[in-house]
Formats: C-alpha cells, structure tokens, sequence
C-alpha cells in the first residue's frame, strides 16, 4: 500500500528582487512579493496555493499518514535518520519538517548536547509539531527550534550543520536545483543530506501500481476525511518527479560527492543519500 | 510517535530565546537577525527588513518580510546604530 505521506509541501517562488547592492529593489508595496513563477500552473503549483493547501490538510496529516502507509512511513522515516549520519551532539536540519516526525527522530538521536533546527512553510504544520514537542514525555525534544521559513532561501549561516533530512518535501519545490543548492550551502563539509520521498521507479509496472494505489485507495480514504483534490494532485505530483538516477545527477551537478538513490518498499518510496565535499 | 492531528492550545513560549537567535540568520541576507525588544520582531538591518515572530516561532519566509521606512522606529539610527526613538528621530 502507498504510503500516501506529505505531498503537498512548498512549492516556493525564489525570484526576489533582491540585488547585490546594498539597498535593495522591492516593489512598492511594503512586503516583500516574489515575482510568478514561470513554472507550470496546474493544480496547487503556486507557492502560496501550496502553502493554503498544506495548512488545510494538517489537522488529518498525521491520521492519513499512518492509515494510508499502515504505519510503514515511521520505518521510512527511521531509515532517512540513519543515512544522514546525525549522531550524538550534531547539530541538525529537518527541512520541510511538517509536523515533525523527522524532527523527533533526529532530536532523539542528537540528545540534548545537540541541536535540531526544523523548518517548513506552514504554520499550521509548525503549530501541530510545536503541540506534539509539548505532550511528548521526552526531555530531550527541548532540542528543537521549529521555524517558519523558505526552503530556497533557507535562514542559516553556510557550513553550520553536521546532516540535514527532508521527508517528502523536496518533491514539491519549485526549484529542485536551487533547494539543493542552499541545502548544500548549510552542510559542514563532508556532511550529509538524506531525502526520502515517493519513488518515481523506472518499472512500468511500478508506476501502474502507485497509480492504481492512489486513485483507489489514497484519494476514497482522503476525500473520507474532506480532502480530495489535496491528495488527487500527489498522482501528477510523482510523475513530474525525479528519478532516482536524475536525482543522483542533480545532487553531483550541485556540487554534491557519492550521490546515491536507495528505492524501498519496492521502489514506491525512495531515499537519496548525498554527500557535501 | 504520538499524533499531533489535534492540535492543543497550549500556551507557547511567546518570546524569542537566545539559542534560537544563534541559529537564525536573514534569509535574504544570510546576515545576523537583531530582536527588537519592544516589538519581538527579528531585524534584518543589512536590508531594512522586520520578520515576525509568532507563539515563539519566527516567521523567515522572505515575502513575509516588511519593509521598514525611514522612520519606523525598529530601525537602527545610522550614527548612534541605537533604535531610532522620538528624541534621537530629527536629529541630524
């Protein structure tokens, strides 16, 4: 069964008006506006449709996720930590953390001699996660800073963390290049970036399978819980997707050394493992 | 793992701590956030730009950002580089 996890996380719009100069050009009205993306306008692809959208389903994000993966995405998600290499001390990120579960994951295995920064574009999600952090009978999540911020402009000094995760997010930027970019900017060097998302497999039969598993069992289950459109887009989704393979290449074209794809669950889940020079 | 799907209203921390202000950085100018006391908004002087921050969770999406004019007074005063104030405003 497809683990039918965070799909609709931010698809930013990175064209600021933000020059070299010391003052930059904004446009007149006083908040800063991202010009539209030229990217396709299918669906929820506008950042700030994304951001709506992955607000609205946070109240049924945690319920959907274990239902629709049978609570399979919490082993995933157990993998992602391990490949990134995050360990006692480290200092951390959790990119498009949602409501969190990498988050905790990572926080456990840093301790309290570590920290973990957890960003995402949604404050509903952040609200949930920063909810979860209280309840939890665990010291040691005093660890985390949750931050409301863009994935293509991420709010950190470079070479200042030891591993970085993303679970389901890279999937839905806009501009996959540029994510990668500020993600290996962030790393220390010698560090790495673990990315679990939906496969996109090269199988034919694969592909029929996620497809089949979307339209009759993610979408029925969703639209049970008043979300249907929200969770019909993740079909499209996958299919603009990368490969493994085009993943791989993305993360050495960047700058990244021993970029390495790991298919699970048959090839309907998979993990990118890359790693900063 | 516990299910955060019903959020709870608990009371969040509100303000701004030093560890966070540590990790953070604008992210336009990749420069040091200031905290303005009074208003707990996150300064990005480098730009002239405010970042709010919410129950204790800083909002760095840059398009959320605010311009500051001339005379908001979390600007810094360029020749004392103190928060501009009523009485330090005017002056030359």
């Amino acid at each position: 069964m497809v683990g039918a996890a965070a799909f609709l996380t931010h698809h930013h719009n990175s064209l600021y008006f933000f020059s070299s100069a010391s003052t930059p050009r904004f446009l007149p009205e006083p908040r800063l506006r991202a010009s539209p993306s030229p990217a396709k306008q299918s669906g929820a692809c506008c950042s700030t449709d994304r951001r709506k959208l992955f607000n609205r389903i946070a109240p049924v994000y945690d319920n959907l996720n274990d239902l629709l993966s049978l609570g399979q995405h919490r082993i995933w998600k157990r993998m992602c930590v391990s490949w990134s290499g995050a360990k006692k001390g480290d200092t951390v990120l959790d990119l498009c953390c949602g409501s969190g579960d990498l988050t905790f994951l990572l926080s456990e295995k840093v301790g309290l001699g570590g920290e973990v920064a957890a960003l995402d574009f949604s404050r509903e999600q952040l609200s949930i996660a920063s909810a979860r952090q209280q309840l939890l009978w665990n010291d040691c999540y005093k660890n985390i800073k949750w931050i409301e911020g863009d994935a293509l402009n991420l709010p950190f000094e470079g070479s200042y963390f030891d591993a970085v995760t993303v679970g389901y997010g890279l999937r839905n930027l806009d501009n996959k290049q540029k994510a990668m970019q500020e993600i290996l900017r962030v790393l220390k060097p010698g560090s790495k970036v673990s990315i679990l998302d939906f496969g996109k497999s090269n199988s034919a039969l694969v592909r029929l399978a996620q497809e089949w598993a979307i339209d009759n069992v993610v979408v029925p289950i969703a639209s049970f819980h008043g979300f249907t459109e929200e969770y019909k887009y993740l079909k499209t989704s996958i299919s603009e997707f990368l490969t493994g393979n085009e993943q791989e290449m993305l993360a050495k074209d960047v700058g990244f050394t021993d970029a390495k794809h790991y298919p699970i669950a048959a090839g309907l889940m998979g993990n990118l493992v890359a790693r900063s020079r | 793992m516990v299910r955060g799907s019903t959020v709870l209203h608990l009371k969040g921390a509100g303000g701004v701590s030093k560890a966070l202000l540590d990790i953070i950085v604008c992210p336009l100018s990749k420069q040091p956030l200031r905290l303005c006391q009074e208003t707990q908004y996150l300064i990005s002087d480098e730009i002239g730009v405010s970042f709010p921050v919410v129950d204790g969770i800083p909002c760095l999406v840059p398009k959320d950002g605010r311009i500051l004019d001339e005379k908001d007074n979390m600007r810094l005063d360029k020749s004392t580089k103190e928060p501009i104030t009523d009485n330090n405003m005017n002056k030359g």
